[in-house]
């Protein structure tokens, strides 16, 4: 091989761009086609740098949209190679189209979405917007709440996607600048450690396979599309969960580092529970603790995997909890929210079913404060008093004026 | 580099092994498939191709059925040029990392897409892989006009040709503004080798297509496709339509190679009038009554004029 | 494939043109080829068409202009010489007969029932000049 290694300490200091970039390194990317957006664009300059360093060979294609971006990449995946590149907002929505064109022809892209707001009004700060246009675009989708995960999660992602029971593109998000652009302590892999964990690229149905002619991106109509539609979802339902836990393990024992389908966090014998993702995740954790310390027996959810969506994880995990709420990083324009909703499915048929509420918060990277939640949790303890949602069921957190609630 | 295909003369063509099927979908008398024949005959190299969505994706495709001998992949109708420029990179790539599953062959890389695909929608995505420098050949099938959605105008259909989106009628005379003039677009990306062919002058075609694969580079092909069913005549006249559209001057044979050197490649024995090629179609037949006959005559002087300024750009040598 | 059910495609609803491993497709011609039914070269279009080319051997000339102009590769070609007309493959277009510069003509276009040895036996003679 004509590159050379990188020699790292046990601990580098860096934000969630730069660690997505360094596990894109050590996976040995063969292309990256890709267009630069605020606040993902440092994951791609730094593989194209890696490139012109000589730590990484492959191809770099600097195209000029982000659908360019997604349509070079389902390109060159089908001719049968490891793919990645990022995008955030506006240029994630421009993609979308092609989201469901890679996940359709079963290509295993892996697609770094640091989490930002949609226009209009413009925005460059980070929420969900973006992650929820995405969802039910056949995508796996995996949450990373601080750039250690962002760089751990990359693993997971090429570990799972590439498997050939599998074969689906995968997301992994994080949020815009609160962790694509904050430095912490992220513990790394080895080079060698890294490679060997994703494995070579295992070339499955390539068109540079010149023995095997194949036709990719075909016609259906009424006559087949329902079939292969639901082919893709029972393997989204079936097969992928059981690959990304088998992932996760094979991860622990390599770093020590345990991932969850769904992170539980204090919930065993939790009264009040939020339900979140993203830095949120973490935020809501410190507060879970210092509530306890108050005599509230609050607990975290955090969805680690968002699509498939772990509904019987979810249900197992909220079962026992008395008072729920959903965070909402994404403006549900004129419905309850998408994890009041899932969450909502989750609980329904259970014989003891949960208060629900759920809240819309941080919306162009309005900040999440501890304030914030420590009423939320003040309020949850407050409805299982009473033994019903005492407030309006969908609240926005953070906005200012008059107080905003509905349903 | 790999050997050129050695094409002297037609009987010798004919030995050529289609790598395109039949029973695929088109319309008969479609000149898309006579010209995808012609390209992929041209060479005897395995083959990456694409098709932006139009008609010959649409009815090459279809599910169970694929009419493709070599590996195919459409993703949607604006990105079939990028589509083969990330299998061109991964190539690349694939070759510097010695990955290559049979590393001894010289693939060519192709995207085919109709006028729609191509001057319109797809604009920017060949822009950009044109600018790039990809090893690819992007293929236009000019129909000017978007036949597979049944008709509309696109910026490749000439001044009054009837569209359903811009009828002729009694205060119409159909479509009002001129072609875009995409082989100069392209060639003013200053890639090695812009075309304009035509599939029955299949030995230019050949020639040109050879020449396309032997570059370094972007190569943009615009090749006229008449469509029977848009520009309304028998499907058994594709090849006579075919004939008029070059020899009237309406579609001038050229090449433009660097972004600067213009050969003009076909000059036709006895020039045929405009008229007679507007006249063997459909889609001009209001063109002829009283009111706009003026039109007919304006067509003549704007080919005339085109024809001159590329004969003067050819004998200018810049 | 009719019944096919939706576990038992290829993933990405992907289509393999030939059955197992192929070398030189460029040099092999079709009866050569191990195609698979998802070929289009397995399908049939004869019943698109409602009149259809006769071939004439006696007055063809291998001059190939049908076999280049046919939009569906159905002029079977081999050794430089005309042979016949794929008739599985062929939609009646009419374009070879147009393209034939034999006189009489070589290929003619006959209603798509009529026996190929009535077409034959009342094949025109030579035409004069126009």
């Amino acid at each position: 091989m004509a590159f050379d290694k990188m020699e790292l300490r046990d601990i580098e200091v860096w934000d969630g761009n730069f660690a997505a970039a360094q596990a894109l390194r050590q996976c040995q990317i063969d292309v990256v086609a890709a267009y630069p957006i605020t606040p993902s664009t440092p994951i791609v300059e730094g593989y194209a740098k890696f490139l012109a360093d000589g730590y990484v060979e492959g191809e770099f294609v600097m195209v000029e949209s982000e659908h360019a971006a997604m349509s070079g990449c389902i390109g060159a995946s089908a001719a049968g190679g490891r793919v990645a590149t990022a995008t955030s907002s506006q240029g994630y929505a421009l993609m979308v189209e092609t989201l469901y064109q890679a996940s359709g022809m079963r290509l295993p892209i892996i697609l770094n979405v640091v989490n930002r707001a949609l226009a209009s009004p413009l925005n460059v700060n980070g929420d969900h917007s973006d992650m929820y246009l995405g969802r039910d675009s056949g995508w796996i989708q995996l949450n990373a709440y601080c750039p250690q995960d962002a760089y751990d999660l990359n693993f997971i992602a090429f570990k799972v996607a590439e498997n050939h029971e599998v074969r689906l593109p995968c997301m992994v998000h994080q949020d815009g600048f609160m962790t694509s652009h904050t430095a912490q302590g992220v513990k790394t892999l080895t080079d060698d450690a890294a490679y060997g964990f994703v494995g070579d690229f295992k070339a499955m149905n390539d068109m540079l396979d010149f023995e095997h002619p194949v036709t990719h991106g075909v016609q259906t109509e009424e006559d087949w599309h329902f079939e292969h539609k639901a082919r893709q979802h029972s393997d989204l339902m079936t097969k992928v969960m059981p690959k990304i836990q088998d992932a996760f393990d094979a991860f622990e024992k390599l770093s020590g580092r345990k991932y969850n389908i769904v992170e539980k966090y204090d919930i065993d014998d939790a009264d009040v529970c939020v339900v979140c993702m993203g830095t949120s995740v973490e935020t809501a954790r410190e507060v879970a603790t210092e509530m306890r310390a108050k005599g509230i027996k609050a607990g975290v959810v955090g969805l680690r995997v968002i699509r498939p969506f772990p509904f019987f994880e979810i249900q197992e995990a909220l079962k026992g909890v008395k008072a729920i709420a959903t965070l909402d990083r994404s403006s549900p324009n004129g419905a309850p929210g998408m994890l009041f909703n899932e969450v909502a499915g989750c609980l329904f048929n259970l014989d003891k079913r949960p208060l629900l509420s759920g809240k819309i918060y941080g919306l162009g990277g309005r900040d999440l404060t501890k304030k914030h939640l420590v009423d939320l949790y003040t309020e949850l303890q407050a409805n299982v008093d009473a033994g019903k949602v005492t407030t309006q069921l969908q609240q926005f957190i953070g906005v200012r004026g008059p107080k905003l609630s509905f349903l | 580099m790999s050997e050129m295909k050695n094409i002297k003369n037609l009987k010798e063509f004919s030995t050529s092994a289609d790598r395109f099927e039949g029973a695929n979908l088109l319309c008969p008398g479609c000149a898309h498939s006579i010209i995808v024949r012609e390209v992929l005959n041209a060479t005897n190299d395995d083959l990456v191709l694409s098709a932006s969505t139009g008609c010959l994706e649409v009815c090459t495709a279809v599910y169970p059925y694929t009419s493709w001998d070599a590996s195919w992949i459409h993703i949607g109708f604006e990105n079939g040029s990028t589509a083969v420029a990330g299998a061109e990179a991964m190539y690349k790539a694939l070759k510097t990392k010695g990955r290559l599953k049979q590393p001894d062959r010289n693939p060519k890389f192709v995207s085919f897409a109709g006028d729609g695909a191509s001057y319109d929608i797809g604009f920017q995505w060949i822009s950009g892989c044109m600018e790039r420098g990809h090893n690819i050949m992007h293929v236009v099938l000019d129909n000017e006009v978007y036949a597979n959605t049944g008709g509309q105008r696109s910026s490749s259909t000439p001044i009054g040709s009837s569209t359903t989106t811009a009828p002729s009628g009694r205060k119409s005379y159909g479509e009002k503004k001129n072609k875009k003039d995409m082989v100069s677009i392209m060639a003013s990306h200053h890639i090695p080798y812009s075309a304009q062919v035509a599939p029955n002058k299949w030995k230019d075609m050949v020639k040109k297509i050879q020449y396309g694969f032997s570059v370094d580079g972007p190569v943009f092909i615009n090749a006229v496709s008449p469509c029977t069913t848009e520009w309304k005549f028998d499907p058994k006249d594709t090849m006579l339509l075919t004939d008029l559209a070059t020899d009237s001057l309406v579609f001038p044979l050229y090449e433009i190679i660097d972004g600067h050197e213009l050969n003009i490649t076909y000059r036709p024995k006895n020039v045929v009038p405009v008229e007679e090629y507007l006249a063997a179609q459909g889609r001009f037949k209001h063109l002829f009554k009283d009111e706009y006959k003026y039109l007919i005559t304006e067509w003549q002087e704007r080919v005339d004029a085109k024809w001159a300024m590329l004969q003067r750009r050819e004998e200018a040598r810049v | 494939m009719a019944n096919t059910g939706w576990d038992e495609f290829e993933i990405g609803a992907m289509l393999r043109t030939f059955e197992g491993s192929v070398d030189n497709i460029a040099g092999t011609l079709q009866e050569d080829r191990n195609y698979t039914q998802n070929s289009s070269f397995s399908a049939n279009v004869s019943d698109w068409r409602i009149i259809k080319p006769v071939f004439n051997k006696d007055y063809c000339i291998d001059c190939q202009f049908c076999w280049i102009y046919c939009p569906d590769i159905s002029i079977i070609a081999r050794d430089k010489k005309m042979v016949g007309v794929d008739m599985d493959h062929c939609k009646g277009c009419g374009i070879c007969v147009e393209v034939c510069p034999t006189n009489p003509k070589s290929l003619l276009m006959f209603d798509e029932h009529i026996d190929e040895e009535v077409a034959l036996a009342g094949w025109p003679t030579k035409e004069g000049k126009k």
